[in-house]
């Protein structure tokens, strides 16, 4: 049997999903028998390509990440959302509170522990903030969605088996966790 | 009482007529989601969650406020409910900020365990991201809205249980807030008096304790354990969460309970705060300036060696706390009055407890019970406080005062030298010029109220009924040095009242005829109750009544002379007398035994002695709550700690006596009656 293709992308999170993913430890190696991880922060990948199962970990804050989200989607046949910030949107909905150019003035120079005396806010060289930090759902379609901040490892391993078995599974009560 | 039968989810379930739907099913083990509901407050509906079908009716009902209708059929777990209750729980994430990752309450939360057990994995609205302030003014409390539900537990707590009604709600639907005085900060509050019962009730992390959120949360707690608050004479139940071998957080019990489950501030802070305090963990004789270590059998002979001398002169004492347990009296009591015969053995609370003792004891001799459990207060429809702040000694009795005069109507007369309790709410306030009030007073308003209750049937027409004793009244109020009128007005509210109560305060048993003459008001005015009289002493601690008769000197014997020898036992939770501290200090050699380095007690003993803190005893306090309630061993004691009996055992080797055991329990005497309170007599001398 063909080994499953599978991409995973880290967009706006911290590293707590991928950590959470490492976490299987031993049982990896068996899951990398059934699997190859073909795109990761964890391997070596220019772009993503077509995979069978495509995960997200991490809200949608600028365009650049809701482009990833959109190529992920459309190379993907079964997407995956990891943790709260995709789910839910999580902690980077702190900014949704203030409007996008409050929130780099807040980051580039308002700081007390910040030294920006020309008041440089990067702008044309890295991708525009959207309005609000998003979950994925606002522009993909999320077929399985794990909650937590982060998901265990367990339960991202229980996901990956089930598909493995060829079936959309859904996080029951006794595995899901919100914090 | 119409007996009604419903089918719930197929099951014939019993109910009575008035019950709500969601009544029957919990009688009936049927369980429905709730989440603003709680037993004991009224119910509201508002969050949905307790959603039903019934047949032939095409609206979904909220069974927490729908009566149950003989004949019903209910079904409370169709998919159509599930996802309507799901649907409820995306809306409630939906419109505030509920981030589970920081936030404290993650774990205890009611919302998230509910969100969990519905499957929600992901919300369909988009969120609103309103701006809501939390508010951290309060010392202790803090009020996220940004969290909050809108389930209203918290204002119906303050306003139901509490009486502070503290806390309100402003602004429309989702603009709505908790709001404290009709809108200040909660730190700004003037109403509040933080017990800290909101937070306990709260679903969500909205209203925190800081003290707690730092400690932990219930669900990281190894066990709750039961037991009884000592701090004072209520002996509220609580819960004490423990989590490796600490107390992180103690809670009162159910909503439903007479008290509403909650704690005042004294219980719900120094209970925690107070397992954090410095130990004494071995005995320890005092060597020079310093103290130097010892075995318990050295520290035991050298206090028995220095005791026996002190002792063959008459000149020995024992200071004991009223906050230790019966068993602990009971062995106090074997020890010095029967197996010593020593008269000088008393409780801390002594000359306030022997003012009740003596106050009350001319009923106690007729077989009537001259008081009333606590709670009761909550059943009367006249509250009369002489020389009380139930505030101060019993905070508790305060919330029922409250309670029973805000949500019931109940009148509120205040009887004091000082400033009025509970100022805002009281109906006649008399006070008194001087330091205490006159019994004189008491007892001329007793007699006019017996006969008028003689002559007057119906007291509906309490006005006119007051004119033949406007004289009477007229002197009563000369006794008094107040104003004629304001004594008609009282005059007038205890014939009309059917069920008054008196809480007298510790202030009122400096003099024990004040107490004597407070209970003849209270016999003439029929306060009678189905436990005893409708009298609430407020003694001063814990197990006050049951150091009454066990340990309580019959006079006062403290500072009368110097001593030779003074054993103290002290439970570290209220501060000493300044003037007993100068008694102590003056006595030649002092034994203290306590839990804690309280200062400045233990730099005046000679040797000191380690005692199990509250939370590692067990035994029993007899409350004013008239109940006999159970302390258990929350922490087990850690080294040198040994049980009192082990030490009192020991020691009375060394003195070469035996501990004698009393056959009755402190309590079976303290509550005993044996003749009907209706029939007790007033006592004039």
């Amino acid at each position: 049997m063909a080994k499953a293709k599978i991409a995973t992308v880290w967009l706006e999170a911290c590293a707590g999903c991928h950590m959470s993913f490492l976490d299987i430890d031993e049982r990896l190696a068996d899951l990398v028998e059934k699997v190859d991880i073909l795109y990761s922060p964890v391997v070596d990948g220019k772009d993503i390509p077509q995979v069978d199962v495509g995960v997200i970990d991490g809200a949608l804050g600028n365009e650049e990440e809701v482009h990833l989200a959109k190529e992920m989607r459309e190379r993907c046949k079964i997407l995956v959302g990891w943790g709260d910030c995709a789910v839910f949107g999580g902690i980077n909905c702190m900014r949704n509170f203030l409007p996008p150019e409050k929130v780099l003035e807040e980051a580039y120079t308002d700081t007390k522990s910040t030294v920006n005396p020309e008041k440089v806010i990067p702008g044309e060289d890295l991708p525009a903030l959207l309005p609000k930090a998003i979950p994925i759902d606002h522009v993909v379609k999320c077929d399985v969605y794990i909650p937590g901040c982060p998901p265990d490892a367990d339960t991202i391993l229980w996901v990956f088996q089930e598909i493995l078995e060829g079936r959309v599974p859904k996080v029951p009560a006794n595995m899901m966790r919100y914090d | 009482m119409k007996e009604i039968i419903l089918t719930i989810d197929g099951k014939q379930c019993s109910g009575v007529a008035g019950e709500t739907i969601l009544e029957v099913a919990q009688k009936n083990e049927v369980t429905i989601p709730t989440m603003c509901y709680l037993k004991g407050l009224t119910p509201i509906g508002a969050c949905r969650m307790c959603v039903v079908e019934v047949e032939k009716n095409p609206k979904l009902l909220t069974s927490c406020t729908t009566p149950a209708q003989d004949g019903m059929v209910v079904h409370t777990t169709t998919e159509k409910l599930f996802n309507y209750r799901k649907q409820v729980l995306e809306l409630l994430f939906a419109g505030r900020n509920h981030f589970c990752m920081y936030c404290s309450q993650s774990g205890d939360c009611e919302l998230q365990r509910q969100a969990i057990e519905h499957g929600m994995d992901s919300v369909r609205y988009p969120y609103l991201y309103a701006d809501f302030s939390n508010d951290a003014t309060h010392p202790e409390i803090q009020l996220d809205h940004n969290r909050c539900i809108l389930c209203l537990r918290c204002i119906r707590i303050c306003a139901e249980k509490v009486g502070a009604h503290t806390l309100d709600l402003q602004k429309r639907g989702w603009n709505a807030t908790v709001v404290a005085d009709l809108g200040k900060k909660l730190g700004e509050s003037d109403t509040c008096v933080s017990c800290g019962a909101c937070a306990q009730v709260c679903p969500t992390g909205t209203i925190t304790l800081r003290e707690f959120a730092y400690r932990g949360k219930r669900s990281q707690c190894d066990d709750a354990v039961e037991s009884v608050c000592p701090l004072c004479s209520v002996g509220c139940r609580f819960k004490a969460y423990v989590r490796t071998g600490s107390i992180t957080r103690v809670e009162g019990l159910g909503t439903e309970e007479p008290d509403g489950g909650q704690l005042c501030h004294k219980g719900r802070w120094w209970l925690p705060q107070s397992t954090e305090r410095d130990r004494v963990t071995v005995p320890m004789i005092r060597d020079g300036a310093g103290y130097r270590e010892a075995s318990w059998d050295e520290a035991l002979s050298f206090v028995a060696a220095k005791f026996k001398p002190a002792y063959e002169r008459g000149k020995a004492g024992a200071l004991l706390s009223s906050l230790c347990t019966d068993e602990e009296l009971s062995l106090f009591s074997g020890l010095f009055r029967s197996g010593l015969k020593m008269e000088k053995v008393d409780t801390f609370d002594g000359d306030v407890l022997r003012g009740f003792i003596k106050g009350l004891d001319p009923f106690r001799v007729q077989g009537v019970r001259p008081f009333t459990a606590a709670h009761h207060i909550l059943d009367s429809d006249c509250i009369v406080t002489v020389c009380a702040d139930p505030q101060e000694e019993a905070p508790v009795v305060a919330s029922y005062v409250r309670v029973a005069v805000l949500r019931d109507g109940a009148k509120l007369l205040n009887i004091s030298c000082g400033e009025d309790p509970f100022k805002g709410i009281t109906d006649v306030h008399v006070t008194m010029p001087g330091k205490a009030i006159r019994p004189e007073f008491l007892n001329a308003l007793a007699k006019t109220i017996a006969s008028l209750h003689l002559s007057e049937s119906d007291t509906g027409t309490a006005r006119e009924a007051l004119e033949p004793y406007r004289e009477s009244l007229a002197q009563c109020a000369t006794i008094a040095g107040t104003d004629p009128k304001v004594v008609e007005e009282i005059a007038a509210c205890l014939i009309q009242a059917k069920k008054p109560v008196f809480v007298l305060g510790g202030c009122a048993a400096k003099n024990p005829d004040t107490v004597t003459a407070a209970v003849n008001v209270a016999i003439a005015s029929r306060a009678f109750f189905d436990d005893g009289l409708g009298v609430v002493p407020l003694v001063t601690s814990g197990n006050s009544l049951g150091a009454a008769n066990t340990v309580c000197a019959s006079e006062s014997w403290l500072g009368e002379e110097d001593l030779e020898f003074l054993y103290v036992f002290s439970t570290g939770l209220i501060p000493e007398d300044e003037t007993m501290l100068a008694s102590i200090f003056r006595t030649r050699f002092v034994v203290v035994q306590t839990p804690y380095l309280v200062h400045p007690l233990v730099n005046m003993a000679d040797v000191l002695l380690p005692a199990p803190a509250w939370y590692e005893r067990s035994g029993h306090y007899c409350t004013i709550e008239g109940e006999r309630r159970r302390l258990n061993v929350i922490v087990p004691p850690k080294g040198e700690v040994r049980g009192l009996s082990t030490v009192l055992d020991d020691l009375a080797k060394d003195l070469g006596i035996s501990i004698e055991r009393p056959a009755v329990p402190p309590c079976e005497a303290v509550f005993a009656s044996r003749v009907a309170p209706s029939a007790a007599q007033m006592v004039l001398k």
